[in-house]
C-alpha cells in the first residue's frame, strides 16, 4: 500500500518514512505544496500524511484539491498547532484524523492503519495475525477461533501492538496512547506493566504464541517473526 | 472629591468673601455719604438761623416739623460753645417714639445774650435707606451665588464631560480583548490632547501585548517540530537490536525528559491560547456527566492510591467552552489524586452555584502562590507547576472564581459560578 508523506521538515520526513516504510507501506514523499499537488493528481494513495503548514501553501488547500478531484485517499493531518480551529477545519475539509506534533511514530502508524481500515474495509475490518483475529468494528478478539474477554485498555493495547508489530514501542508511547499526556509518568509505567501482564496472561491462556517481548528498560515489542 | 466640587468650593468661598467685603464697604460709604448729606442740611439750617438772627436781632420762632427739631437754650455769657455734630437719642413728637437724631450744636449771640442752638434731624430715613440697601445687597449676593453655583455646576459638568467619557472608555478597556479604542472627537484642546496621548499609549500597549502573545504562541509552535523530530528519532533509535543497557537507559531518560518538555510546551501553548480567547465557542455543559466520565478515565489512578470517593453531584448545566471545561475538571481532579495520600479521600460537591473538590492532604499549600505559574509545593519531576494556573486562567476567562483553602487536613478547590 502506498502512503504519501507531505512534510517540509526533512528529518521528520525521514523518520516517518523509515518507520512506516519498513513492512506494510511504500512511502512516497513531498516536501512542498507544489510537488504534493503534483503527486496527488498523478497517483492514488491509501493514506496521505499531511503537514498542514507548508512553506509555499496551506495543507488545507491540498485537502480541497483532493475533494475537487474526487479522490478517496485517506488523510491524516499532522500539525504543530494543537488548535481546535485547525482541527475542525481540517476534518471539515475532508481529513480523516488529526495528530499534533510532537507525536510518537507508533501512534502515527496506528492512526494511519486505522484510517486505511476505515477507508478500504468500511470499518468492518478483521485483522488476522496468525492465530489472532481482531474484529475492529465489534472490538472483539478471537484466538484460535475462541473469543477472549479483554478489558477496554487491554484491547486498545493489543490493537496498538498489532499495528506496530515487530517494532519496539517505548513506555512513553504506550502511556500516551492509553491515557493521553495528562498522566503522571511514574504512575503510568506501573499501570502499563499491569495491563501488559494481564493481556499476556489472557493470550497465553488461550494458547496464543507468546509474541509480547519486554525490551529491558525500554518498552515492549510484539514480535511476529 | 470631584474637581468641580473643589473648584465650586473655592469659587464660592472667594465670592462670599468678596461680596461681604463689598457689602460692608458699601454700607459704610453709603452711611458716610448720607450723613454728610444730612450734615450739609444741618449747616444750611444753621446758616438760615444765623441769617435770621442777623437780620432781625432775635431768635426765629420754632415750629416743629417731622424729623426735625430746633432747640434754643440760654448759655452763660462768653461761654465758648463749640460747634459740633453728634448722634443723639431724642423724643420725636410727631412719631411719638425715641429716635436717633443727627444733631448740630452751635452758639449764637442775640443782643448780648448767648444761646446754644441744637438743630436735630432724624436719622430714621437714612437708616431705612441703609437697611433696604443692605437687604437688596444681601439678596443680590445670595442670588448671584446661587445662580453662579448652578451655572458652574452645569457648565463645568458639560465642559468636563469629554474627560469623564475618556475615563469611562479607559476604564472599560481590557488589554486582553483586542478591541480598538476610540474616543469621541471634541474641540477642547486639553481633552483632545489627552485622548490622543491615551490612544497612543494604549495602541502601543496593545501592540506590545499582541507581539508578546504572538511570540509565546509562535515560540511554542516552533518548538513542536523539533520536539517531534527528537521524539521520532528516539522511536527509531530503539528499534536497533544491538543497544547496550547503558544506551537503552540513556534513551529512556531522554524520552522522559522529552515528554516533560512536550507537556510543558503544550501547557504554555494552552495558557497563551486561553489568554488569547481562542476558546470562545460556548455550549451548555453537563458538569455532572463530565465529572463522572473523568472519574472513570482516572479510575486506575484512584484505585492505585486506594482513594475513597465522596460524590454529591447535582444536575448542573454550565454555559462555557467544552474543551476548557474538560481541561479545568481534568486538572483539578488529577491534582486531587496526585497530591492525595495513600488511602485518602476525594469529596466532590457540585451545586448550581459552585463546584467544590476536596482531597486529603498533610499540609496547606502557599495560598498566595498556589495559582502562580511554575509554583510547585514540592520539587517534583512529575509536575510542571502549570496545572492550577491553567485552571485559574480558565475560570478567569469564563468569569468564575477559583479559590483555594486548607481545612482539617483537606485541600479545598472551589469554583464559584
Amino acid at each position: 500500500m502506498k502512503v504519501l508523506i507531505i512534510e517540509d521538515e526533512l528529518e521528520l520526513l525521514n523518520s516517518i518514512c523509515s518507520y512506516l516504510g519498513n513492512d506494510n507501506f511504500i512511502c512516497e514523499t513531498a516536501t512542498n505544496f507544489h510537488s504534493a499537488i503534483e503527486k496527488i493528481s498523478l497517483y492514488e494513495y491509501a493514506c496521505i500524511v499531511l503537514d498542514i503548514t507548508l512553506p509555499d501553501g496551506s495543507g488545507l488547500e491540498i485537502l480541497k484539491e483532493l475533494k475537487k478531484k474526487h479522490k478517496a485517499d485517506g488523510v491524516l493531518i499532522i500539525s504543530a498547532k494543537n488548535s481546535l480551529d485547525d482541527k475542525l477545519q481540517g476534518l471539515k475539509a475532508g481529513a480523516d484524523d488529526y495528530l499534533t506534533k510532537p507525536f510518537h511514530l507508533p501512534e502515527l502508524s496506528a492512526r494511519v492503519e486505522a484510517i486505511i481500515r476505515r477507508k478500504y474495509f468500511n470499518g468492518n475490518d478483521v485483522i488476522t495475525l496468525n492465530e489472532i483475529v481482531v474484529n475492529t468494528s465489534q472490538k472483539t478478539v478471537e484466538i484460535n477461533n475462541t473469543l477472549i474477554d479483554l478489558t477496554k485498555k487491554e484491547y486498545e493495547l493489543l490493537l496498538y501492538f498489532i499495528s506496530n508489530k515487530n517494532k519496539v514501542i517505548s513506555k512513553n508511547a504506550i502511556a500516551e496512547h492509553l491515557w493521553g499526556d495528562d498522566m503522571d509518568l511514574a504512575d503510568s509505567y506501573d499501570f502499563i506493566y499491569t495491563h501488559i501482564k494481564n493481556l499476556r496472561k489472557k493470550l497465553l491462556n488461550a494458547n496464543c504464541t507468546d509474541y509480547l517481548k519486554s525490551i529491558y528498560g525500554m518498552g515492549y515489542k510484539f514480535s511476529i517473526h | 472629591m470631584k474637581l468641580f466640587v473643589k473648584y465650586n468650593r473655592i469659587n464660592l468661598a472667594a465670592t462670599i468673601i468678596i461680596f461681604l467685603l463689598a457689602a460692608v464697604a458699601f454700607y459704610f460709604s453709603l452711611q458716610y455719604v448720607l450723613i454728610a448729606q444730612l450734615d450739609d442740611n444741618l449747616e444750611t439750617e444753621q446758616a438760615e438761623i444765623e441769617k435770621y438772627v442777623a437780620e432781625h436781632q432775635k431768635l426765629p420762632e420754632v415750629f416743629t416739623i417731622k424729623d426735625q427739631q430746633i432747640v434754643f437754650s440760654l448759655a452763660p455769657n462768653n461761654s465758648n460753645i463749640k460747634r459740633r455734630f453728634t448722634n443723639v437719642l431724642l423724643y420725636d413728637n410727631v412719631d411719638n417714639n425715641v429716635d436717633v437724631f443727627r444733631q448740630l450744636s452751635f452758639g449764637i449771640q442775640v443782643q448780648n445774650k448767648f444761646y446754644e442752638v441744637k438743630v436735630s434731624k432724624s436719622l430714621e430715613g437714612t437708616e431705612d435707606v441703609i437697611k433696604s440697601v443692605a437687604i437688596i445687597t444681601f439678596v443680590t449676593i445670595l442670588l448671584i451665588l446661587l445662580v453662579s453655583f448652578f451655572i458652574n455646576r452645569v457648565v463645568l459638568q458639560k465642559l468636563w464631560k469629554p474627560f469623564y467619557t475618556t475615563l469611562g472608555t479607559i476604564n472599560n478597556f481590557e488589554l486582553s480583548k483586542q478591541k480598538q479604542i476610540t474616543f469621541q472627537p471634541n474641540n477642547i484642546e486639553e481633552f483632545s490632547t489627552l485622548n490622543k496621548i491615551v490612544e497612543k499609549v494604549i495602541n502601543k500597549a496593545q501592540q506590545d501585548f499582541i507581539s508578546l502573545k504572538q511570540f509565546t504562541e509562535n515560540a511554542s509552535h516552533e518548538l513542536q517540530t523539533p520536539l517531534a523530530i527528537i521524539r521520532t528519532k528516539l522511536d527509531i533509535l530503539i528499534q536497533n537490536e544491538n543497544l547496550s543497557q547503558q544506551q537503552t537507559e540513556a534513551i529512556h531518560a531522554a524520552n522522559n525528559a522529552l515528554q516533560r518538555l512536550a507537556n510543558l510546551n503544550k501547557s504554555l501553548l494552552l495558557l497563551t491560547k486561553i489568554e488569547n480567547n481562542q476558546y470562545e465557542q460556548k455550549t451548555n455543559i453537563n458538569f455532572k456527566s463530565i465529572i463522572q466520565n473523568k472519574l472513570i478515565q482516572l479510575n486506575e489512578l484512584i484505585q492505585n492510591k486506594n482513594i475513597q470517593l465522596g460524590l454529591n453531584l447535582e444536575e448542573v448545566s454550565i454555559n462555557m467552552n467544552n474543551d476548557l471545561a474538560e481541561i479545568l475538571l481534568n486538572n483539578l481532579l488529577i491534582n486531587a489524586i496526585k497530591y492525595n495520600v495513600q488511602g485518602g479521600k476525594i469529596i466532590i460537591n457540585l451545586t448550581s452555584t459552585q463546584l467544590q473538590i476536596a482531597n486529603t492532604a498533610q499540609t496547606s499549600l502557599d495560598t498566595t502562590k498556589v495559582f502562580t505559574r511554575f509554583y510547585k509545593a514540592e520539587q517534583s519531576a512529575h509536575s510542571n507547576g502549570l496545572g492550577l494556573s491553567i485552571a485559574k486562567q480558565i475560570c478567569d476567562t469564563a468569569g468564575y472564581t477559583l479559590s483555594y483553602s486548607f481545612n482539617n487536613n483537606y485541600h479545598y478547590f472551589i469554583v464559584s459560578f
